[in-house]
């Protein structure tokens, strides 16, 4: 089978649990709504205020929710030791890698589909103006979120993993999403969509790095 | 592998490709697993012959589950080395997956999922056929329940579903690991049926189990204890 | 023994330590004269222009350390063995150090000049995410029990930190350029020869230490892996020397 097909096979499998137990979206959910709203709340409802800060709380809310999916997603690999079973399998390691992450960007699309609209009301910003270089920001962010949590999600399930761990890889590591997908989000809402041409291309190449450095390294996070 | 390249396979390329015309199917030389500064296996030296039914026996912590995942690749030795199926136990990890069956404590299933797809996307990652799904759920007794989620399975039901795996497979070598654990008697007898079918097929099995009812098809016992393999006893004195 | 081996060998025997550390020393009392007396003030910012002769050594053996983590990490997956990982965790416990000196300097630099302990300057914002990067590495040295393990994952975490820096900093550059008109950059004023010489001098002064301090490192590396071993042979029944050698590649 190829690595393509092996990939498809986990990835539907992470998504068939996860219809299953609603485990990502049931923690994310309301995670993301209380974060909006105590932000809200806490900025006080100067209108300027927070539509110039709502880009940058949205994108906030999408990468800790990545960081409670792929908990959530490395966990049931380890309630009854599946990921060894992963491990032993003669698949392509790597095709876990990008599986995991496929299966991850596409709950947190979900949940993005669900929030942003809100954000955009409560918030006061304007998403019609360029609603391609949006939807563009925060799929191609999402993707790198989720590569990134997927290659390191795997160190949860150390004996002697520490919760603190894995946040504090992700925030540095992915501090490139988090600018530009800011960057872009704030152009297309300010009618300014035209220029977030470079920050988009910033995306591109984050995920193709992360993507591809992964692939290759994937296998040794999992050996013991 | 998906990994950087390993100049290493290139040389041991000539040397993990069957040793000779029957490679035995495991050899150890002085394996010893350290789990930080505890060893859990210590200078184990073992050969286990093709069509053997190995019996390992010990208390608990005695370092069976170690030597069991050491041979299953699950786990690489601290020092030491070995064979399985004649490919070194570091070097040719992937072709001994793809020859070996674990059957371990921790069954390695996704509880979301049901016993019919945790066996399908097995079939899935081992290139078999899904068909034989059915029948063979069948076969451990499952049949009526495949259709549930494995979250609601009983200790027992879910044994029968990873020796369900274990005869999709047909591994060269099949390993146990405590497998009885937790099961009654029409359970246990299951996992029999497991490694009945290895030996009448000519295929290899290791049993570790504490419990002394079983492993009468055993063809040879070894002793375990404090990580250790005890020096072997002639086949009148287990008795 | 290669040649490489040899030097190493050199660098971290006792003789060769005693060495370094004079050379080091030597050098960081030269830049001391150099940036602290010889040098001139600066036009516009004064005797403040002497944090300069500190602060960009400092963020360079930052950096340089921290490629040093890349690339033994790679050596380690490539060719899995223990002494590139051992190379790679010294790196990281110094380069850390070194980081965080980097941007403490780059602070007090800040205040007076800029009015502000923090500035979201490029260089200092990458300087303070691999700091973080830094210390994950480090975190996540101490997750594993087994060595093998521990030094894969370390090597992963090194490889991907090191290619994901660039992109930082070109993230956080082009984030500031669009908000202000490039105000004087810390770190930029027309250099004069003797401004070089006492810079070069650092640098090279900052390098020196930065080696003296790695063969440092590897001794005491070497004797915890000794230690370590001391306690496993009773266990294992393997003398100590043949503890360790290279153990089993994983």
């Amino acid at each position: 089978m190829t690595l393509l097909g092996q990939t498809v096979a986990v990835a539907g499998k992470d998504l068939r649990i996860e219809a299953r137990g609603r485990y990502a979206l049931g923690a994310v959910l309301p995670f993301a709504g209380t974060l909006l709203v105590a932000f809200g709340l806490s900025l006080g409802p100067g209108r300027t205020l927070l539509q110039q800060t709502a880009p940058g709380l949205l994108w906030l809310a999408v990468l800790f929710a990545s960081i409670l999916a792929f908990r959530q997603a490395y966990q049931a690999e380890g309630e009854d030791g599946a990921i060894e079973g992963l491990l032993l399998s003669p698949i392509d390691k790597a095709a876990v890698f990008l599986g995991k992450a496929a299966a991850v960007t596409l709950e947190l699309l979900v949940m993005e589909a669900a929030v942003v609209p809100i954000v955009a009301a409560m918030f006061a910003l304007s998403l019609g103006d360029a609603p391609l270089v949006l939807v563009g920001a925060f799929v191609l962010g999402t993707i790198g979120l989720a590569a990134v949590g997927s290659l390191f999600g795997v160190l949860v399930e150390s004996p002697r993993a520490r919760e603190a761990v894995f946040p504090l890889l992700i925030l540095p590591l992915a501090t490139p999403v988090l600018v530009a997908g800011v960057k872009a989000t704030e152009l297309a809402a300010t009618g300014r969509g035209g220029q977030a041409g470079s920050w988009l291309s910033l995306l591109v190449a984050f995920d193709l790095v992360v993507l591809g450095v992964g692939t290759l390294v994937f296998g040794h996070l999992l050996e013991d | 592998m998906a990994s950087l390249t390993d100049p290493d396979a290139l040389v041991a390329e000539r040397r993990s490709g069957p040793e000779e015309i029957a490679p035995p199917a495991v050899r150890l030389s002085a394996v010893t697993r350290v789990f930080g500064v505890a060893p859990a296996l210590v200078r184990a030296d073992l050969r286990v012959e093709r069509g053997e039914v190995l019996l390992v026996r010990g208390p608990n912590g005695a370092g069976k589950s170690t030597l069991l995942r050491v041979i299953a690749t699950a786990l690489s030795p601290t020092y030491g080395s070995g064979s399985v199926l004649g490919f070194d136990l570091v070097t040719g990890r992937e072709e001994i997956r793809r020859r070996i069956e674990l059957l371990g404590h921790r069954t390695r299933l996704y509880e979301d999922l049901t016993a019919k797809e945790n066996l399908r996307f097995a079939c899935t990652m081992y290139g078999l056929d899904p068909g034989e799904v059915d029948p063979v759920l069948r076969r451990v007794g499952l049949a009526g329940a495949a259709g549930e989620r494995v979250r609601g399975y009983s200790q027992g039901m879910r044994q029968r579903v990873a020796v369900a795996r274990a005869l999709l497979r047909t591994p060269e070598l099949l390993l146990l690991d405590e497998p009885y654990a937790g099961l009654d008697e029409a359970g246990k007898d299951v996992v029999d049926v497991a490694i009945l079918a290895a030996r009448a097929e000519g295929r290899t099995a290791v049993l570790a189990t504490h419990d002394r009812t079983r492993g009468s098809m055993a063809t040879r016992t070894v002793f375990m204890d404090g990580g250790r393999l005890l020096p072997e006893l002639g086949a009148a004195e287990v008795r | 023994m290669s040649s490489a081996e040899r030097m190493m060998a050199l660098l971290t025997a006792r003789r060769g330590e005693r060495i370094l550390a004079g050379l080091a020393l030597t050098s960081l009392a030269a830049s001391a004269i150099l940036s602290l007396v010889v040098s001139p003030p600066d036009a516009e910012q004064g005797n403040l222009i002497r944090l300069m002769y500190v602060h960009v050594p400092a963020a360079w053996v930052a950096y340089l350390a921290f490629a040093v983590v890349f690339v033994s990490s790679i050596a380690y997956l490539v060719t899995k063995r223990t002494r590139w990982d051992r190379l790679a965790a010294a790196s990281a416990e110094i380069g850390v150090v070194f980081t965080a000196l980097t941007i403490v300097l780059g602070s007090i630099w800040a205040k007076p000049v800029w009015g502000t302990w923090w500035t979201w300057d490029p260089r200092l914002t990458t300087t303070a995410i691999l700091l973080l990067i830094y210390v994950g590495y480090l975190a996540v040295r101490r997750l594993p029990d087994s060595p093998a393990r521990r030094a894969r994952w370390a090597a992963v975490v090194g490889i991907v930190g090191f290619v994901d820096v660039p992109i930082v900093h070109l993230s956080v550059r082009w984030w500031r350029s669009l908000h202000q008109a490039p105000a004087r950059l810390l770190g930029v004023p027309d250099v004069s020869p003797i401004m070089g010489a006492a810079l070069g001098i650092g640098f090279l002064a900052f390098t020196l230490t930065y080696v003296y301090l790695m063969a440092v490192r590897l001794r005491v590396g070497r004797l915890e892996e000794r230690a370590v071993a001391e306690a496993l042979s009773p266990r294992v029944g393997q003398p100590v020397e043949v503890l360790m050698e290279e153990p089993a590649r994983g």
